[in-house]
């Protein structure tokens, strides 16, 4: 082993790679845990060492979080002073460049007001805009043989819109592609096409008032910007040298780019994971990024894993042969396994498992081994994971909850969370209803909801007393709601109330009215100033709460976004975008599902987190745990009656039908994938979380669950049963 | 005091630093979000703010070799028509120029980082910071002289600039700060740097890190100039007031040259985005 800049240790293949010269083209692949990362990232530290400004490369990743590795040793090493490295998505680099050279393209692409600039959607504004195009259009009977909620079709409309964008096809060829795929009963035909109907017109919409979402992004820095020769010369010449991570994650349209890119280059290190394509449903194409592999002329291949125990790879092994048997196995065996029985009794140290009847009884096991493990064995929290198919608020509490009665802190990591349904959040909605009676939905706010708001907003007030003030404190006017003044409240409830709250609740709804007899502000503003003013302040609930002070500013930051943008198409309809932003909150359209600021890896802390998540962080742990293993959700795909990101992909033929043997195979190998990478990122040992029974109740008899059936039966004196 | 694993000292941190203790430690370590108003009159700070932001993006795509015409065609506001009309009658001397450039060294093991609007390298070899300023009011040179951004970006050319320099640092001597106000064409403030400077600077950064570094969390205390939390969201957390003052309060305030302008940033909305 090596030592690199006294910072990172490095295996001979690695050190070789790093220290290849400048002017290499390399194209390095390996099974996960094969240590290609740390070698990109001495790569790196080693260009910079070299003397190649850090302006001048390009570190290129399909998602910022796997970018991670490389920004930590930027930050830890001990590199010259001079330009720093620029880490992108291809979605980032689109946006940054659209931006820049948007007077350049923006009339060539379409725009219906070229002078005037772009408006960039987010997911939950894209959504919204897409929401008031097909709303009518229900009453029409489009996707009237639907049932499913309809936030989950604006996003499939606009997943396809994705797909086209990323794989690299015509937005208006999306129906016909699932349509010509699809051989089963005749009326879905027409919901794929009103699924393409949805698309244009949104695409129509956007194009005549400046909007861009994600697909219209990547299009016009694809389609327009890359071919124009000052916006591509500017990126030539910038970068010399590009690093790309995990290229089999990343869409067939990246690669393309890159094919014309490469050649041009001083340098360049593309680094694929052979067993992986995780991202398959947002478009990654593994087949598509092996392509590259021809157009550079180092190719190294690392093996082995530096991460998994023999015990862990051996069950890798056999775990991979039981899913396999019975079904036609992946187009290649994971590389280093072997067939030689003498594998198989050693991965008995490497998995645990015991069976419940009900699942809480499962839920206390996993807890209780938790618990064992950091307490008894010493193996630190975040050294675990406790993995599922999905992560529900359910499940998240329910563990969460087992574990801090063992003193043990947990973190979740979910991609989202519902911003809606936190509580310092229904608080100021129902405090923003108050001051602007004239927004407020029939029946808006409840008693329920007022008691709750007291309860949040004044320091010192339980529920039981704010459920008896906003009995009689809540009134209505002419249909709007209003508050009592404290002192109109009959005596003894005052009493009972405490005057001190009192004072309180009297300070707070003078603010209101007092805000309320004035002009409307914005959304935004008028939630500043309540918190600011009132909420923060000494006495009320907010104070020194940070974090409701992070949940009021992400709600502030949302409705911030959603006026900038939406106000465009609000201007017309004489309608304040505040009441709007509300309405669409009510409806779940917004703040049902909401971004949370990046927060640094949480130490002491065990991971709860959905399987895919965890993958796609890229960073292994001790211990895993496997819940819900029983379950479908495993490798079945989500009901998406609008889209197919199978049929949708490059790979797919033209006309050829998608059958339920296609489904079977594909559910196979990406439950394949998915056990294999998560064993990858395992050093040391996997329990199961077993239970007869699932979460909704109901017997579950999963892929997963019988495969591990099978390698228990082959060899069952070797389970490692608790 | 331990600060969180990506941090990186910037010209604004530090001026946080410098101004409120307290508020550093809210603002970049805890990076605790605080969602009061800032200061009044919010609607109007806010246009000015995105005017602002528009001005620099003009600036950087003009700089890049867009016509002027056509980034005229994209103006809709009368003063950000004024100031573009400025931009483009200034006479910007020859040379290299490199736009939104941005800077790294290490200090106290920690990366210091700056994003500058404009790096101009003339022929003769005199490196040129140049700062777009779009305040309202021009800002006294007394002032600006002692703000870190004064101090920092020269420093950080003078350390990471030899890249642009045929691979040799510049020497202190070639450097030059200028702040160009968008409303006040005619009267840029420059501040020459010199190899006292440098050496100064980076004492004083070192000094100034070193400080943060060494700091228990209770050591970092309020300001006890507490007119300027009335241009800070936290103070409420730190019970030091109610409402926000008024930008027009501030510029005034800020004439002094050991006043602070409080929590404002609306001349670095270039290194905000950054």
């Amino acid at each position: 082993m090596f030592s690199f800049m006294g910072e990172i240790t490095l295996s001979p293949p690695q050190a070789e790679l790093a220290r290849l010269p400048v002017e290499s083209k390399i194209f390095l692949e390996g099974p996960d845990g094969s240590g290609k990362t740390t070698a990109g990232v001495a790569r790196l530290l080693g260009l910079l060492e070299r003397g190649v400004p850090g302006a001048s490369i390009l570190l290129l990743v399909p998602q910022r979080s796997l970018g991670q590795p490389y920004l930590h040793a930027l930050r830890t090493a001990s590199l010259p002073p001079g330009s720093p490295v620029a880490l992108h998505t291809l979605s980032g680099l689109a946006q940054r460049m659209v931006e820049l050279y948007w007077p350049l393209v923006a009339e060539a692409a379409g725009f219906a007001h070229p002078d005037m600039p772009p408006v960039f959607l987010t997911l939950e504004t894209a959504q919204y805009y897409l929401a008031r195009l097909v709303r009518p259009l229900f009453d029409e009977g489009f996707f009237a043989s639907i049932t499913l909620d309809r936030n989950r079709l604006y996003s499939q409309i606009l997943d396809n819109l994705n797909k086209s964008a990323v794989v690299g096809f015509a937005h208006t060829q999306i129906g016909q592609r699932l349509v010509s795929a699809w051989g089963g009963e005749p009326g879905q035909a027409r919901v794929y096409q009103d699924a393409q109907e949805c698309a244009s017109r949104f695409r129509q919409y956007c194009l005549e008032h400046n909007l861009l979402d994600f697909s219209l992004q990547v299009e016009l820095f694809v389609r327009y910007l890359w071919p124009d020769e000052g916006c591509r010369g500017a990126l030539l010449e910038t970068y010399r040298h590009l690093i790309v991570e995990n290229l089999e994650e990343d869409v067939p349209v990246t690669h393309d780019l890159l094919a014309e890119w490469l050649p041009h280059l001083d340098s360049c290190l593309l680094i694929y994971d052979q067993e992986a394509g995780y991202r398959s449903f947002l478009g990654a194409d593994p087949r598509s990024a092996y392509r590259l592999k021809a157009l550079c002329p180092q190719r190294v291949t690392f093996t082995g894993s530096f991460v998994t125990s023999p015990m862990v790879i051996a069950l890798g092994e056999c775990l991979g042969r039981a899913l396999q048997t019975g079904s036609q196995a992946p187009a290649s065996p994971p590389p280093g396994t072997s067939e030689t029985s003498d594998s198989l009794p050693a991965y008995q140290a490497a998995l645990s498992f015991e069976v419940q009847r009900f699942y809480p009884q499962m839920l206390d096991w996993v807890a209780g081994q938790v618990a064992q493990l950091v307490q008894d064995e010493g193996v630190p929290p975040e050294e675990i994971a406790i993995l599922a198919p999905f992560l529900g608020d359910a499940l998240r509490f329910s563990l969460a909850n087992r574990l801090e009665r063992y003193g043990i802190p947990a973190r979740s990591h979910r991609p989202s969370r519902s911003l809606r349904e936190q509580p310092p959040v229904q608080c100021l909605l129902t405090l923003t209803y108050l001051a602007h009676p004239g927004w407020a939905l029939p029946a808006l706010p409840t008693q329920f909801d007022l008691a709750y708001a007291l309860m949040q907003s004044l320091e010192g007030m339980d529920l039981v007393r704010a459920q008896l003030l906003a009995e009689k404190a809540l009134l209505r006017v002419d249909g709007q709601p209003r508050l009592l003044p404290f002192e109109r409240v009959k005596a003894d409830l005052q009493e009972r109330v405490t005057y001190r709250l009192g004072e309180r609740y009297e300070h707070l709804r003078q603010w209101l009215e007092g805000y309320a007899q004035a002009p409307a502000q914005e959304l935004d503003h008028f939630l500043g100033r309540l918190f600011g003013e009132v909420l923060s302040q000494p006495g009320f609930g907010f104070h020194a709460n940070l974090d409701a002070g992070e949940a009021a500013a992400n709600l502030v930051e949302s409705a911030q976004k959603f006026r900038r943008v939406a106000a465009v198409g609000l201007a017309d309809l004489g309608k304040p975008v505040g009441q709007e932003y509300l309405e669409m909150v009510q409806d779940g359209v917004i703040a049902a599902q909401y971004l949370r600021s990046w927060r640094g890896e949480a130490q002491g802390a065990v991971l709860l987190a959905p399987a895919y998540t965890f993958l796609m962080s890229n960073r292994p742990v001790e211990v895993q745990f496997w819940l819900d293993v029983g379950s479908r959700s495993w490798y079945e795909r989500l009901y998406q009656p609008l889209t197919q990101p199978h049929v949708l992909s490059r790979n797919w033929p033209e006309g050829k039908h998608w059958t339920d043997d296609d489904e079977y195979k594909t559910s196979q190998e990406a439950l394949y994938r998915l056990a294999l990478g998560l064993l990858a990122r395992c050093r040391r040992r996997v329990y199961l979380g077993l239970s007869e029974l699932g979460e909704q109740g109901y017997e579950q008899r999963g892929l997963l669950l019988r495969a591990f059936q099978r390698l228990l039966r082959a060899a069952p004196q070797e389970a490692s049963g608790v | 005091m331990r600060l969180p694993p990506d941090f990186q000292f910037t010209q604004a941190n530090l001026q946080d630093f410098v101004d409120c203790r307290r508020r550093f430690l809210l603002r970049h370590v805890r990076r605790l979000a605080w969602p009061a108003i800032e200061s009044e009159p919010v609607i109007e700070n806010e246009q000015l703010s995105e005017k602002g932001a528009r001005f620099h993006r003009m600036a950087h795509q003009a700089l890049i070799g867009m016509p002027f015409e056509r980034l005229a065609l994209m103006l809709n506001e009368p003063e950000l028509a004024g100031w573009w009309t400025n931009f483009q009658s200034q006479a910007l001397p020859e040379g290299r120029r490199y736009p939104e450039l941005s800077l790294q060294a290490t200090l106290q093991g920690y990366r210091l980082v700056a994003k500058v609007d404009l790096l101009l390298v003339t022929p003769e070899g005199r490196a040129l910071v140049y700062d777009w300023k779009t305040s309202r009011r021009r800002t006294p040179r007394q002032y600006m002289a002692a703000r870190l951004q004064t101090r920092v970006y020269p420093y950080l050319l003078t350390q990471a600039g030899a890249q642009f320099n045929a691979g040799q640092p510049f020497p202190p001597e070639v450097v030059e700060m200028i702040y160009w106000y968008a409303g006040f064409p005619d009267a840029p403030e420059r501040f020459a740097y010199d190899d006292d400077r440098y050496r100064a600077d980076e004492a004083y950064l070192d000094d100034l890190a070193g400080t943060i570094l060494s700091l228990a969390e209770q050591d970092f205390g309020l300001t006890p100039d507490a007119g300027q939390c009335r241009y800070c969201v936290y103070r409420s957390l730190c019970d030091r007031g109610v409402q926000a003052g008024s930008l027009d309060d501030w510029d005034e305030a800020m004439g002094a040259p050991d006043e602070s302008g409080g929590n404002l940033d609306f001349e670095q909305i270039a290194e905000i985005e950054f």
